[in-house]
């Protein structure tokens, strides 16, 4: 397969890890290979993997800060991740079942090329990628925003954009 | 004097479930209606027209999620809204009195809201239904508004996550209460642009 | 990549358009013609299922331009989710398709358990696919009532949710409220079944078919229908299939593929039902894959609650005090219990490190929920995949030489939701 990296069987699941630059040869290949349905393009932020968080109570002086990322407080620190971004694929053969994930790693600027070719599907879960995770799509026909303001400012789902909202006032207070 | 005021409360043909429920006092809403009608004064006229303003409020097809569905039901056969008045639900908004805000108001969807409501002809009502709509709800983030009362003058405020269809029915009465009663609507008020 | 099965060939080659597969661009010779409107179909309209915008250019009735505007409905629900711990994490995905919310609790569930490891006892296994088979009517009656309600067959409407607030009530009587229940729970489910849900079930399950044929009776001879619904939006299995269909769509293609036979989850390989499909992938068929998948979730229902009724006085959840709140007379009396109960709530129970990636048949198509934990008491990252996005992505293709009228019978036969849409 072009541009194989490593595979990982867990949960039942098989995971193939393929270099970006490839990952179009790859998803032909693997449409050649029977595997015509593309369920779901999923991005996501490894930015503070495996740092210890602060424990405590939300709210408190020295508690949890709803708006700072990754505080997990974990007892043992999980596998690190090579790179920052993984789009992982999932891809699923009608009518034989077999289900695959494929994922790409990419750094902070890194674009990914776009498998609208491959898929039809594809057009919309990426630019819902790039909408909300910043990730570059090349190649794609119509790269905007789609479910924020157009004119909105950031990638929300980066884990270093803070959750938003307002804090709560409770009656009483002044 | 508190049995007075929800004697005059039923006199206006409401049939509020407080004033059915033998044995049980007008509670805090029929009392502050009650000081509400006295300080007012309405004329016959101006007491004829909020009745007919009251009993026939026409909602205007606001749904957007959850609570939407819930709303859908109000006017089913079950709980039926059209015999409170709301005959039909128009989805033109120069049609419609009132404005229920069902659902989690996005960012996005701030700005055609107050369109909507823009569009609507005074006197105009509004009902927040649900959390999302009065408060921002379960979703304190950087995607939803935190309660429509930011854009719009709320009148009543109906909670839940949904709120049942009888929880909903109860806002709308309350709310022909507040007409008959003589209270202005929210945007006069809180003086605010409608 | 053919996958037609049985049936002819609905169109020749593909109608996906290009370069943008969802988007219908004006064709050369039309544009900058005087006889072109750009109309808005604005997020608040009556005809259309929730927040969708649509703008579409019309040369006289035809629809020459369509491009969807989504997100008015953006909640933030996966960075939400991200801030929450698992256990209430769960109250989110039920307002995602708000109207088939069970189905999405369960596939968030099922994903929790196959982190964990964790075994779910029959009887939540079997109670949950009976309350999935019962959301999965109520959606599709609401799909009913409102796609009629559209096209102008108002009367459904009612007929609907009266069936609609049966079920509601059976709901209300398992977990307390009518929607958004939050009964499942990593595990199994929150409480036992009471006594007197399986009398009200019987009685809905024996009304039910009957239902479903005076709906059919009221609209399947009606001439406005039969025009307005048949060989309108059509789509070819193989586009459907490169568009990532699933559920009815799909089905009414001609492509049998339905999760709950070609990958059982729950217990789905030990109860019978068929799958309809239908080969013209009109509006009609469309239409009829709902009907029918009315009658066949009936007919589970039916099986789970015979097998339901055998199981009385048998564990609703797991053993795992680890992971699951203990019973609440046992507050009282052990002190680790209470001990257990107040870390779950307020820390929440470490789901180990891994992804995966879930998929169930919700009423819209597959519905699936990946999920990144790194080991701690909340999700790192959650992502639902919503049937409904992708059907919308559909609206392009099946658009192809229509009329304005059509785009209401087409984009309400696609069942959308818009909540799952935008997320």
């Amino acid at each position: 397969m072009p541009g194989f990296v490593e595979a990982r069987d867990e949960h039942g699941e098989l995971t193939v890890v393929v270099e970006p630059a490839r990952l179009v040869e790859a998803c032909e290949h693997l449409r050649g290979e029977g595997f015509n349905f593309l369920a779901d393009i999923s991005a996501a932020d490894y930015l503070g993997w495996g740092e210890r968080g602060v424990a405590g109570y939300i709210g408190t002086a020295d508690g949890r800060d709803l708006n700072r990322p990754g505080s997990q407080g974990l007892e043992r620190l999980p596998e690190p991740r090579p790179k920052r971004f993984a789009m992982s694929y999932h891809l699923l053969a009608i009518p034989d079942g077999r289900r695959l994930r494929v994922q790409a790693w990419l750094d902070e600027d890194e674009p990914v090329p776009s498998v609208v070719s491959v898929w039809p599907t594809a057009d919309w879960h990426e630019r819902e990628a790039f909408d909300l995770m910043g990730i570059r799509i090349e190649g794609h026909p119509n790269l905007t925003r789609l479910l924020l303001d157009d004119d909105w400012e950031g990638h929300p789902l980066r884990k270093d954009y803070p959750i938003g909202g307002e804090p709560v006032r409770f009656s009483g207070e002044e | 004097m508190a049995v007075e005021k929800s004697k005059r409360l039923a006199d206006y043909g409401l049939k509020s479930e407080r004033v059915m429920w033998k044995g049980k006092g007008p509670g805090v809403f029929e009392d502050e209606l009650g000081e509400l009608e006295d300080r007012l004064g309405l004329t016959t006229v101006e007491k004829a027209v909020a009745w007919a303003q009251g009993s026939s409020i026409w909602p205007d097809t606001f749904g957007l999620a959850c609570c939407a569905i819930e709303m859908m039901s109000i006017v089913s056969a079950r709980y039926d809204i059209a015999r409170f008045g709301a005959e039909v639900f128009r989805s033109s908004p120069r049609q419609a009195d009132l404005l229920i805000v069902s659902g989690r108001v996005a960012h996005k969807m701030a700005a055609p809201l107050r369109q909507i409501y823009d569009q609507m002809l005074e006197p105009k009502w509004v009902i927040a239904m649900g959390a999302c709509a009065s408060s921002g709800g379960m979703f304190n983030n950087y995607a939803v508004l935190q309660g429509v009362d930011k854009i719009v003058a709320v009148d009543i405020h109906v909670p839940g996550c949904p709120p049942r269809p009888e929880a909903l029915v109860e806002g709308i009465v309350r709310l022909q209460e507040k007409i008959k009663a003589g209270v202005p609507p929210a945007y006069e008020i809180r003086g605010v642009a409608s | 990549m053919a996958v037609a099965q049985g049936g002819p060939k609905i169109y020749d080659g593909t109608r996906v358009p290009s370069p943008i597969p969802t988007m219908l661009l004006v064709p050369e010779e039309l544009q900058g013609s005087e006889d072109l409107l750009q109309v808005n179909f604005g997020p608040n309209h009556p005809s259309t299922h929730g927040v969708l915008r649509l703008v579409v250019d019309l040369h006289g009735e035809s629809v020459v331009g369509l491009r969807a505007v989504i997100g008015y409905l953006h909640t933030g629900f996966e960075k939400n989710m991200e801030q929450k711990t698992w256990w209430k994490g769960i109250t989110y995905p039920e307002r995602i398709d708000y109207l088939s919310f069970q189905n999405n609790e369960l596939v968030f569930v099922l994903a929790i358990e196959k982190l964990l490891g964790l075994e779910v006892p029959e009887k939540a296994t079997w109670m949950r696919m009976c309350l999935a088979e019962l959301n999965r009517i109520h959606s599709h009656l609401v799909w009913l009532g409102t796609a009629a309600l559209e096209l102008g067959a108002i009367s459904m409407f009612w007929y609907c949710f009266r069936e609609r607030d049966q079920i509601l009530d059976l709901s209300e009587m398992v977990a307390g409220t009518r929607m958004h229940t939050r009964y499942f729970q990593a595990g199994g489910l929150a409480e036992d079944i009471p006594r007197g849900f399986f009398p009200e079930a019987r009685k809905f399950v024996d009304w039910m078919p009957k239902a479903v044929d005076d709906y059919e009776a009221l609209v399947d001879q009606n001439e406005i229908w039969l025009e307005r619904t048949k060989g309108i939006g059509l789509l070819s299995a193989d586009d459907a299939i490169a568009l990532g269909q699933s559920g009815p769509v799909l089905r009414g293609s001609g492509v049998e593929w339905d999760l709950r036979k070609a990958q059982p989850y729950l217990a789905y390989d030990q109860v019978e039902f068929d799958v309809p499909t239908y080969q013209n992938g009109d509006v009609w068929d469309r239409y009829k894959v709902h009907m029918d998948e009315m009658r066949e979730s009936t007919r589970i229902v039916g099986q789970c609650l015979d097998r339901l009724e055998e199981m009385e006085g048998e564990p609703w959840i797991a053993d795992d005090r680890k992971v699951v709140l203990p019973p609440r007379e046992e507050l009282h009396t052990s002190m680790e219990s209470l001990i257990h109960h107040f870390k779950l709530v307020t820390e929440g129970y470490r789901v180990p490190e891994g992804e995966v990636y879930v998929a169930v048949e919700s009423a819209r198509g597959e519905l699936g929920c990946y999920v990144v934990s790194d080991g701690g008491p909340r999700p790192w990252r959650v992502k639902f995949r919503a049937p409904s996005f992708v059907a919308l992505e559909a609206t392009a293709t099946c658009m192809s030489n229509a009329l304005i009228a059509d785009m209401i019978a087409i984009v309400g036969s696609l069942d959308t939701v818009m909540g799952e849409v935008d997320r």
